[in-house]
Parts: C-alpha cells; structure tokens; sequence
C-alpha cells in the first residue's frame, strides 16, 4: 500500500524584512497508513511549520508533497481548501470549537459547509463520533458550556467527521490538565487502531511520545533521528 | 442554505448588540421616511395652495412679436411688424373648447374674457382685473359661489361680484350699483349682485366676475374670447398637457409652474435639502452596519481561521457575513418603515387651532419602497467590506493568534 504522506526536501525559508529565517531546510518525511507518528523538536524548530505545510496551509519554498499518492503542488487554493476538506483532519492546540453550535453541529461542520446542511446521515456520524470520545450525554451542549478537555474531545471527533486519510494535531493536549491529556491520548490511539487513521501529532511532551508508534524529531531545520 | 444558518446563529448570539444595531438601523430609516414625508408633504400643501384657486393650464393668442425675416441680401434685413391692431382673441374658442372637452385629463374648462377696467363710486375710483366667464362655470377655477359672504352668486345680466377688499374700498355693499368703465371708454352700470372672500389678497382686492354676455359690449368682443383657463385632473402633468395643448390649437400654452417658476425653485431647493438629510441618513446606517460587522468579523477570527482550515470556501464565509447585513438590512428596513410610518400617522393627525397641521406631513409619501431597497441593498453593500476581510484571513495567522 503507498503511503498517506509522502514529503520530499521540504524547505520553508520566511523573510522578515531583509532578515531570512531558514526553518527547514529539505526535510523529508513518509507516513505508512496507520501509523501514529510524533514530531517532535524543541521550541522554534519548525514543527508547526511542517504541520502547516503538510496540512496544505502554508506553501513551502521548495519540495514535494504527495498524499495518499496524490501530488499537491499544482492545486490552487480553492482545490487545497476542498482537500483539506475532504481528504485531512486537524486538531489545535485550542480547539477552536464554533461557540454558537452545539457539539454535534461542530462536529458535522466540515461536512455540512460544503454541502449546505447538517443532513440526517451527518448528524447520526456525528452522534457517532462523540459517543466515541465518551460525550454521549454532552450531544446537544452548546459548545460554550463544554470544560476544556471536552471541548478536545469534540475537536478530535470533529477531525475525524469526514474520514480523513490523514490527521495532522499540533499540541492536541498543550493546554489540557494530565488527566485529560491521558484521555485526548488514548482516544486518538483508539481512533488511530480502529479507523487505521494515520496519525501525525507535534509535541513536546514525552509522554505523548511514548504512546506513539513512531518518533521524528527535528532539528536545525532536518530530521534528526526516526526511531521505530 | 448552511451560510444562512450560520449568518442566522451568529445574529443571534449576541441578541441584545444584534437588536442594538437594528434598532440604530430602524431609527436611520425613521428618519428617512420623516424626512421624505415631510418635504413631500410641504411640497404637495405648497402646490394644493396655488394650484386649489387658479388655473392649472391658460390658453390665449399668441402674442404678436416683431421678427426678422431671412434676406438674400445678407446685409439687409427686414423686419416684419405683425400687427397689432387686431384684438387679441380667440375667435374659434368654440372649436378649442371641443378638442379640450375631449380629453380625459381635463377637469374644467372656462372661457374667458379677461380685461381691465374701473369701477367709479362717487369720487372713488378704483382698477379692478376683470374676469368674464359663463355664470354656470363660475367655480371652474377659484371656487367663488361658496365664498360669498354678502348677496349671492347669480350674475344675471347686469350683475357684478367684487371682493370684499374691493367692497370696502368703494364703501359698496351688496345690490348696490356702481359704475363700470372698461379700459375701451365704455361705461355701464352695474349691479353689485354678491360680495366675496377668498383669504388671498389679490382676489379679494382687485377681481371682479361678470357673465360673459354682460362683458362682450363693454370689451367689444362680440364673439371670441381672450383666454381659456382649464383645471387638469393630475395638476403635475400640466407642463406636458401644455406643451401638448399648445401644439394641438396653435395658442399659447402656459401651464401653472410656469407661472410660478419661484414655487418651483423653492421646492427644488426643498428638495435637493431633504435628499442631503436622506443620504446623511443612509450613510449613518450603512457605517453602522459596516463597522458592527468589521468588530464581529474581528472577533470571530479564530472560528474563521479553523473553518478556513478545515476547507471551507472563502465563499462560504463572506457568505456568512453579507447574509447576516442583508438580515439587518431587511429587518431594520421593515421596522424603520413601519415606525416612520406610525410615527408620520401621528404628527399628521396633531392639528392646530385653525384646523390646518402642526407639520404638513404625508404620511403615505414616505419613500417606503426606496429606502427599503436602498437600505437592503447597501447593507449588502456595507457588509462586504468585512465579509472580504473575513474571507481573506490566513488561517494560520487566525488560528495562531
Ligand atoms: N510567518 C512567519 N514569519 C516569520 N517567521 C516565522 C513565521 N512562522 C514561524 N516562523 C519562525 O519559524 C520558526 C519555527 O516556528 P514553528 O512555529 O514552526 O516552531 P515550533 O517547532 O512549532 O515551536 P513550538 O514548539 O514553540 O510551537 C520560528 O523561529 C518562528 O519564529
Ligand atoms: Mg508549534
């Protein structure tokens, strides 16, 4: 089976005035189908960076990206953003949840945008989804009147609404307390086993490493080490 | 629609800034409609004033101008005196009178004699402007009959009707003969058969009405008349009805805003002041709108940023917006008419002592339709400012914030 993320000499260099700030410097990364990868790096080292551009966000200065085999040089940004839509799931450090739609309707958001409608199948998805991160009772909350670690949980269920082959989380536990870390964590494993949705999750903590199948780190703008 | 739903969530989710806006909106176009009302209204009491007692479209000879005729010899020209010693006349009002019978938009139709003369009492002499008409046709223009305060309105043939300023002057009273020498040196007695009070100062100090028949031998007109004045249905139209008129008989045609061109200047002038309040007013309301959206576009960076991420057009999100300023636009429209129209309802029925209106407001000319329209459409308008910059957000840059 090809793989979901295939990024080849991935350069980002941004300019601040006169000043240029090489991040990555030809980074190259595959992801196989089902792999729940780490990224991680100290503070500054471009992971974010990498995310974003892996996540068709940012455009790199130089390097090649194929996901799931499909190049995404040539796309124009009306045909990224339907890719992102379609094809890749995201998870932020602060989840971002829309404050004036209940948790179900967040979920079903990336697909009901472009369809015009929450319907009758996305709705029962989404209920799907959230019974799955453990907020059967918490369906129709607004979002607001969600804690943190919910509102997380409805994120990750949110990225996973349009069956991504990819999910790309940044920090998905930064903000969280070690208990509900431990949940958002172990719910993307399951999702990860279960769904064979391949995973790529930026980090600085070592223990969301650890839960992980794969490590990459970065370092002066490459890839340090991969350790198996 | 799913951005409709969206645009309708976020109005909703600040209800009492949402209301806020829409009653700022609702009070632009208040005072939109009042304004509107209130020119229309002064307009409509100004015309009804001058066109109620005088006639909409005069009819009379052409004046007699001398003219220069072309000459082969470009040096030499020649001019042509017309004369001026035939009277000046309608000969063939009987025919014209037709043709005017004939169109619907005609209201009343009066033929006329009008002259100069005096009116000799005693030692007192005074001029008096003369208006011959048909006794049947007496109220066709100024309604006299109604306004006779002393003796009545019969004419007959010796008969005269004089103002009650005129009546005074003279020291005359009703059934009271008086003598009446035309501008041609031919005198007559006359009976003062009624005396008249209009209120305006120039008919009750100078007009008098006698019949047709009695005027012919003093203005020696034995068959035409002078003029022809005519009441229309629609007093608007009579500047188009008198170009036409004046093409159809050959006569001049003088239509009432010709005759009081100032009027016209004065409304325009009116005009042109209520238009600046009205753009004033939409302006407000369109900043109002543009800026309440801009905050809210502002706000909302972070949620925009994740849809943005997430694949959502750019489409979508100005979607988002305009919708949510046509929703404002519409609503703040409505209740603005409807409140502008109550209100305008209520200051017109406010009456004064004398029975005339505190403000000569028209309630139903508001330009209810036009600001609606233009209301709705420039809240659209208003709204794309920020509904392009929410659209245009770097999702990174709004989701890193
Ligand atoms: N838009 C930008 N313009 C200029 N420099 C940028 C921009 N975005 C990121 N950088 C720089 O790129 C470098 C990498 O940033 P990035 O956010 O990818 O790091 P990171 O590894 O995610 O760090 P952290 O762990 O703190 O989140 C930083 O030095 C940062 O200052
Ligand atoms: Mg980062």
């Amino acid at each position: 089976m090809s793989a979901v993320l295939e990024a080849r000499g991935i350069a980002m260099t941004f300019r601040n005035g006169d000043e240029l700030t090489n991040v990555l410097k030809g980074v190259d990364l595959a992801l196989e189908p089902g792999e729940l990868v780490a990224l991680l790096g100290a503070s500054g080292s471009g992971k974010s960076t990498l995310l974003s551009i892996v996540g068709l966000l940012l455009r790199p200065t130089a390097g090649t990206i194929a996901i799931a085999g499909e190049r995404v040089e040539g796309l124009s940004e009306v045909e990224r953003a339907s890719f992102r839509n379609q094809r890749l799931g995201f998870i932020f450090q602060f989840h971002h949840l829309l404050p004036d739609f209940t948790a179900t309707e967040n979920v079903a958001f990336p697909a009901a945008a472009p369809a015009g409608g929450i319907t009758a199948p996305m709705r029962r998805r989404a209920r799907d989804l959230l019974a799955r991160v453990g907020l059967s009772d918490r369906m129709d909350f607004p979002a607001t009147r969600l804690s943190g670690g919910q509102k997380q949980r409805v994120a990750i269920a949110r990225a996973l609404m349009n069956k991504p082959e990819l999910v790309l989380a940044d920090e998905p536990t930064g903000s969280l307390d070690r208990v509900a870390a431990e949940q958002v964590l172990d719910l993307m494993r399951e999702v990860n086993r279960e769904d064979k949705a391949t995973f790529l999750i930026c980090t600085h903590d070592e223990h969301v490493a650890a839960r992980c199948t794969r490590r990459v780190t970065l370092k002066d703008g490459l890839i340090d080490t991969e350790v198996v | 629609m799913f951005a409709f739903t969206v645009a309708r969530r976020y109005l909703f989710s600040n209800p009492s800034q949402t209301a806020l806006l829409i009653v700022g909106v609702a009070l632009g176009v208040t005072a939109f409609v009042f304004i509107t009302a209130l020119i229309q209204g002064l307009a409509i009491r100004l015309t009804d004033d001058v066109t109620a007692n005088s006639a909409h479209v005069s009819l009379e000879p052409v004046t007699r101008v001398a003219r220069v005729l072309p000459s082969p010899d470009a040096d030499v020209e020649s001019v042509a005196i017309v004369s001026t010693f035939q009277r000046r006349q309608i000969r063939a009002w009987a025919s014209t009178v037709e043709l005017l019978r004939s169109q619907p938009s005609v209201a009343a139709i009066s033929p006329q004699i009008s002259g100069s003369a005096f009116l000799v009492k005693g030692e007192a002499v005074a001029p008096v402007a003369v208006t011959a008409i048909d006794p049947s046709g007496l109220d066709a223009i100024s309604s006299i009959s109604t306004e006779i305060i002393s003796g009545d309105a019969s004419l007959g043939a010796d008969g005269i009707l004089i103002g009650v300023r005129l009546a005074e002057t003279l020291g005359l009273s009703a059934g009271q003969p008086v003598l009446f020498r035309t501008d041609r040196g031919v005198d007559r007695l006359l009976i003062v058969r009624g005396i008249f009070q209009t209120g305006l100062q120039s008919l009750d100090e100078r007009v008098a009405y006698l019949s047709l028949q009695t005027a012919r031998p003093l203005f020696l007109l034995p068959e035409g008349v002078t003029n022809i004045e005519l009441k229309l249905t629609d007093p608007a139209r009579a500047r188009d009805f008198a170009a036409f008129l004046a093409e159809a008989t050959g006569l001049r045609a003088t239509s009432w805003q010709e005759k009081n061109a100032s009027l016209e200047g004065a409304l325009t002038a009116q005009a042109q002041t209520g238009t600046l309040i009205q753009i004033f007013s939409l302006i407000s309301v369109l900043i109002g709108i543009a800026s309440a959206l801009s905050l809210s576009a502002n706000r909302r960076r972070g949620e925009i940023g994740i849809m943005r991420a997430f694949g959502v057009s750019r489409r979508f999100i100005a979607g988002v917006f305009v919708l949510q300023g046509l929703l404002i636009g519409l609503v703040g429209a409505g209740i603005g008419c409807l409140s502008g129209f109550a209100l305008c309802s209520w200051l017109a029925t406010l009456i004064q002592p004398d029975g005339s209106m505190v403000l000569p407001i028209a309630p139903n000319e508001g330009g209810y339709i036009a600001v609606f329209v233009l209301t709705t459409l420039g809240a659209v308008l208003a709204s794309v400012i920020p509904a392009r910059s929410a659209a245009r957000l770097d999702p990174l840059e709004a989701i890193q914030q």
